[in-house]
């Protein structure tokens, strides 16, 4: 890592510049904890960083426009862990920073620096999935508008167009959802989830209105389960449905083995917890 | 100035002497030590487990700006003839010699003054391997063809493998026998016989200071500033491999991050010295965080272990074959396997052993000394036993222990008698605190209890040295010169009180004086818990030196016994001014008998004994195997605390130490290659792991042989803490896990087993 | 050739200036430039905490700061936290406690006990083990490093009092 520049472009028009000239060979910086670990373990060996520090202001700030937030990509996990509004609006945001990575990284790690790294062990990239969360996109060509489900591509992949960023995050506040994150360590409890389970539960009379199911971690990507969630939609909500939802679960998903579990052990562990958290949501326990 | 102390210095819960320091960030460390025009070193590693190195074209990375020099073993070779090293084999060359026997072994050095440079140039080298059939499992190595060795090269520093010269054809190092009694005809006598098989995974120390060492070798004087537990041991070895006396050799180690028996024998300083002597200027190698699972790790241990029980719960035949895991080099492999060895049918009675210990080549990364010194994974294996044979015997673990206990008096399996070793009595006191006979609530079909104790005990590396100078000043304040390594045991605290009790003198107004071979004297290592017990001595016949010169002094100058004169007095008067010294040596090697090589037998196999009993309380999860460990106590013999809160801190952490070891931390290999090597995917325990209830204490106790009653405590409670967890599960879900580590998913598939048995679903 | 510049910072207090080439990190610049040796790099991945430093008074790790952005911030280091020969009290705690063995990795707990007693100035024990998930300690001084974090909590409160 030892060539390295460092450019300060001071607004966006920069960035996109110094980012197409293929001679720098640049990437943007968010907080940059990521992209520290792959460059110090020779994983990634970009020429240049930019940072985005002064970029634009539209990347940063927590705006609230009723039950409309919109947070900026550059907003780091600090940020918004300590922004009451956030939490009160949101408590499965309050209850992931409990567990995600440590208090040093949530004082750098930023928004989008974390989901364009697509990762799949992280924290909150399944979490704003559940949460039908939209990122608000910018490149040299324009901005556009994806759900944050349809940013990952695979592997640390995006679908993010070259040169592109994540401006903002977009959400809304739903009434009558309950929501959990249960993030599965099989070794220590400061590990990366085995298993990843942003789970949303639109309850009304012991029914289920609507439901968010999204598998992490042990899949190469946030992965909702489409027809899992069906199975449960307007079924009242007991063990037996549960119980079908996480036989459903099993079929859908699609997990690999690795350190930190088999295939096997890791589908048994989806099956018990989507069912224990569901009814937990549920208030059926 | 008068250091009259009013206290007694031994049991006092001083706080460590360097506190200051520690606190405000100015301990002193090698890892940060700079030298003036030092060198930078960083390794190329084989990306191989085993092969023949065809070539290595490094043109690219010494045309590198920046870079220095690279260096290869024929640039070596040019300086050091034999660079070979190794505490007992001299297997372990300085870097590669034409080939590799392990993924991680050090190939060639890179040399900047910028380490960045350095590791930048890593990139640049090319080396081509030509593979050979690799062997990583040592039960199979042990009977394989494929040989990690052509030729067996004993050290002289251990005269009794001196036989094993010139062995070819085996991947076996050692083998190590016990006999006593006939075995085979108590096996036939018995009314039961139970057989199992038992494994112990890989493991790293990860001291938080990785390993570094910095040699300054010029004008036929060799200075290495090292991050070593064992200097003494470093400048005979160093001195051996430049054909240099002792005295041109320097070895000055300062505190260390963290040891737990990694930082022993050699590791770097011979690199860093041949490094140095080729290009005439200070040279420092630093290993990262990953780099560290690539020097020395924990044997692997398969134990078939085999006992012959009466109908009445007497164990009268034991035997057990033991095979380590040392990896590409034998590193003091040999040593845990011979000390480990002598102990591995447990602390019992038993009439008829037989041990066979073998160390094993393979091509995994070496493995060497790690805190419990094979003690734990002998442990895992004969505790998990018992209580398989109680359960089949329908016997009380506890009492089934107490039927076959060594007491004191009684003849160990070496035949040396257990003298200031009261298991029982650890046992006891785990009893207690589970409250072990009073019902227990075993909890639900879901979430199943169970609670499982364990004992274990080890002998201690025997016969080793310790020499100690107490020097006191002209003004009367003292200065303690020992050998021995503060890697955050305390021992600088405790050494300082053992020499005050003495003088009586304040602990906190004694200077320790921290290893430098050019001035502090002999000692064998900071290792094995031998240090309280060894140097403590050492340190208290150097003080009664001192004090005997003292009298000698107040005679000398016509003074009455009752006279109250200071020393700087004394000395005043005797010099005319403030001047002189009061200088007392002291030095301990403790009885010993060399064990018969065929039968392993010993009057005095050990000059004390580690001791150790762990019991635990687990819940587990039927559903899904996750467990959590809601207790865990420890209890450890370590005759009379010198300062309780020090001994306090060593149960407790080598308690959390072995913890890690027994759930969560394992390295992972897939031909060969490490998959997990950085903190990241090797997890050891976090504040959040330490289960709630924890609990360490002392037996009421004292050593004989001991300084003021007082023994080793830094390994005790390794002992016997993976049984007991393991013996804990058993208890919950029915069924014994034979491997460690202990995972949920190990656990889920125990308990599926176990149904299956059953018939359920 | 990496690209270099002069970076203007507080350090403890002091404002100071240090040339540093893009790839150097904070920890790198603060140990070989600025002479402190309290932050030590162990585990090279934020995850051990021994390189725990303040910048504009949040708690990072150097390790995986780069030393480029510290430009007009102001850093605080352990070396920076007794006053005048005066120990910070969680300094005092945390040799009272004895929550310390080998030293390495104290610095670190020492910098985010500070930061989390200003959080929360009497946490429980679940609270300061999940505040200091990201502090490793080998030698494993865990039981009393938590009795350090409560005694602290006690003296800062009667210091206020």
């Amino acid at each position: 890592m030892s060539q390295l520049k460092i450019f300060d472009p001071k607004n966006l028009k920069e960035v996109f510049s110094i980012w197409q000239d293929d001679a720098h060979d640049a990437r943007p910086l968010g907080g940059g904890t990521a992209l520290m670990l792959m460059m110090k373990s020779q994983l990634y060996k970009p020429s240049a960083l930019i940072s985005l520090a002064q970029c634009d202001e539209r990347f940063r700030g927590i705006e609230r426009r009723g039950n409309s937030f919109s947070i900026g990509a550059l907003t780091t996990f600090s940020e918004l862990e300590n922004n009451l509004q956030i939490t009160t609006a949101f408590p499965i945001i309050a209850q992931t920073m409990h567990t995600l990575a440590n208090p040093r990284v949530r004082n750098v790690a930023t928004l989008g620096g974390n989901l364009a790294h697509a990762d799949p062990h992280l924290d909150m990239p399944p979490v704003w999935c559940s949460l039908d969360a939209e990122l608000h996109l910018i490149g040299p060509e324009g901005e556009r508008h994806i759900k944050v489900m349809d940013l990952f591509a695979g592997y640390y992949e995006t679908t993010l167009k070259p040169h592109e960023l994540i401006m903002r995050v977009n959400l809304i506040a739903q009434d009558n959802w309950q929501r959990y994150y249960a993030k599965i360590t099989t070794r220590s409890a400061h590990d990366w989830p085995a298993l990843g389970l942003a789970l949303g539960l639109k309850s009304n009379k012991g029914y289920c209105d609507d439901v968010r199911i999204i598998l992490s971690a042990a899949t190469d990507r946030p992965t909702r389960l489409y027809q899992t969630e069906k199975i449960l939609r307007d079924q009242v909500l007991n063990a037996h449905t549960v119980a079908q939802c996480g036989d459903a679960a099993v079929q859908e998903a699609f997990i690999s083995s690795d350190d930190r579990g088999s295939a096997d052990y890791k589908y048994h562990l989806l099956r018990v917890y989507l069912q224990r958290r569901l009814m937990m949501l549920a208030g059926v326990l | 100035m008068s250091h009259v102390s009013q206290t007694h210095q031994i049991g006092r819960s001083l706080p460590r002497l360097e506190s200051l320091d520690k606190v405000t960030g100015r301990t002193e460390y090698i890892h940060h030590l700079r030298l003036p025009h030092m060198l930078h070193g960083k390794i190329l590693r084989s990306t191989q487990p085993h092969a023949k190195i065809k070539s290595i074209d490094y043109s690219a990375a010494a045309a590198l700006e920046g870079v220095y020099r690279v260096v290869t073993i024929d640039d070596i070779k040019t300086i050091l003839p034999h660079p070979y090293y190794g505490p007992a084999f001299h297997d372990q060359p300085v870097l590669a010699d034409g080939k590799v026997r392990f993924a991680g072994e050090p190939v060639a050095v890179v040399l900047a003054s910028d380490r960045k440079i350095a590791e930048q140039a890593l990139g640049l080298i090319d080396v081509r391997f030509e593979d050979l059939p690799a062997i990583y499992d040592e039960v199979e190595a042990a009977h394989s063809t494929t040989l990690v060795h052509d030729e067996l090269k004993p050290a002289a520093t251990f005269p009794d493998l001196q036989h094993l010269k010139g062995r070819r054809g085996t991947n076996i190092a050692l083998d190590y026998r016990l006999r006593r009694g006939d075995v085979e005809s108590a096996f036939k006598k018995a009314d039961y016989i139970f057989e199992h098989q038992f494994r112990t995974q890989q493991v790293m120390h990860t001291p938080m200071e990785p390993f570094v060492s910095i040699a300054d070798v010029a004008n036929g004087y060799a200075t290495l500033h090292t991050a070593s537990q064992s200097p003494s041991f470093v400048r005979i070895e160093i001195a051996r491999l430049l054909g240099w006396p002792e005295n041109r050799v320097r070895v000055k180690v300062p505190f260390l991050g963290g040891g737990f028996g990694a930082k022993l024998y050699i590791k770097l300083e011979a690199l860093v010295t041949a490094l140095s002597l080729l290009v005439k200027r200070p040279v420092k190698i630093s290993l990262t965080m990953e780099e560290q699972f690539f020097m020395v790790t924990r044997h692997p241990c398969t134990f078939d272990i085999k006992s012959g029980v009466t109908k009445d719960g007497r164990i009268i035949a034991r035997e057990c074959k033991v095979w380590w895991n040392g990896g590409a080099y034998a590193d003091i492999g040999p040593r845990v396997t011979q000390k480990a060895g002598f102990t591995s049918a447990g602390p019992y009675d038993i009439e008829n052993v037989s041990i066979d210990s073998y160390a094993v080549y393979t091509n995994r990364p070496p493995a060497g000394a790690l805190r419990g010194f094979g003690a734990p994974q002998t442990a895992w294996a004969y505790e998990s036993h018992m209580d398989l044979i109680a359960k089949e015997l329908h016997l009380d673990p506890a009492q089934f222990r107490r039927k076959n206990i060594l007491r004191e008096g009684n003849l160990q399996a070496s035949g040396t008698p257990m003298r200031d070793a009261d298991i029982e009595l650890a046992m006891d006191r785990v009893i207690d605190h589970l409250e072990w006979n009073k019902p227990y609530d075993r909890g639900t079909h879901l979430k199943r209890r169970g609670r499982g104790l364990a004992i274990g005990f080890k002998g201690i590396t025997a016969p080793t040295t310790s020499v100690a100078i107490v020097n006191l000043y002209a003004d009367g304040s003292c200065a303690l010169y020992i050998s021995t390594v503060d890697m955050g045991q305390g021992s600088d605290t405790v050494m300082a009180q053992i020499a005050g009790e003495i003088l009586n003198i304040d602990a906190e107004k004694i200077k320790v004086i921290h290893p430098d071979t050019d001035v502090t004297p002999y000692d064998m290592g900071t290792l094995g818990s031998r240090s309280t017990f060894h140097m403590g001595t050492a340190v208290r016949l150097a003080a009664e030196d001192a004090q005997r010169k003292i009298t000698e002094l107040a005679n000398e100058l016509g003074l009455g016994p009752h006279s109250n004169l200071s020393l700087a007095d004394m000395l005043k008067k005797k010099y005319g001014m403030q001047a002189g010294n009061i200088i007392g040596t002291g030095s301990y090697i403790p009885d010993y008998q060399k064990p018969d090589p065929s039968t392993g037998q010993s009057t005095k196999a050990t000059p004390f004994w580690g001791v150790g009993a762990s019991g635990a309380e687990v819940e587990v999860d039927m559903d899904t195997g996750e467990f959590t460990v809601l207790k865990l106590v420890n209890i450890a013999d370590v005759g009379v605390p010198l300062n309780p809160q020090l001994v306090q801190a060593q149960l407790s952490g080598a308690g959390i130490m072995q913890y890690g070891f027994t759930i969560t931390e394992n390295m992972v290999f897939r031909d060969g290659q490490l998959t997990n090597g950085s903190l990241a995917d090797y997890k050891i325990p976090s504040l959040l792991d330490m289960p709630k209830d924890y609990i360490n204490e002392t037996t009421k106790s004292y050593d004989q042989q001991g300084p003021f009653g007082g023994k080793g405590a830094g390994e005790s409670t390794t002992i016997a803490l993976s049984p007991a967890i393991g013996n804990a599960i058993a208890d919950a879900i029915g069924v014994h896990i034979h491997d460690l580590p202990i995972t949920p998913e190990v656990v889920f598939n125990a308990i599926k087993s176990a149904r299956a048995k059953v018939g359920v679903s | 050739m990496s690209t270099q510049r002069v970076i203007h910072f507080q350090l403890n207090g002091e404002a100071i200036q240090v040339r540093v080439s893009a790839h150097d990190t904070l920890i790198d610049v603060l140990g070989d430039q600025c002479g402190l040796r309290g932050a030590r790099e162990s585990c090279g991945q934020g995850l051990c905490g021994c390189c725990t430093v303040y910048v504009d008074d949040k708690p990072v790790s150097g390790c995986l700061s780069l030393a480029w952005f510290v430009e007009g911030t102001s850093i605080r280091t352990i070396e920076g936290l007794a006053q005048n020969d005066c120990l910070d009290p969680v300094q005092n705690a945390f040799i009272e406690a004895g929550a310390f063995q080998c030293g390495f990795c104290t610095s670190g707990f020492i910098m985010m006990t500070k930061k989390l007693l200003e959080i929360d100035p009497n946490p429980s024990d679940e609270t300061i083990r999940h505040y200091l998930i990201g502090n490793l300690c080998r030698c494993s001084a865990y039981p009393e490093i938590i009795n350090a974090v409560h005694l602290a909590a006690q003296k800062l409160s009667s210091a206020q009092n």
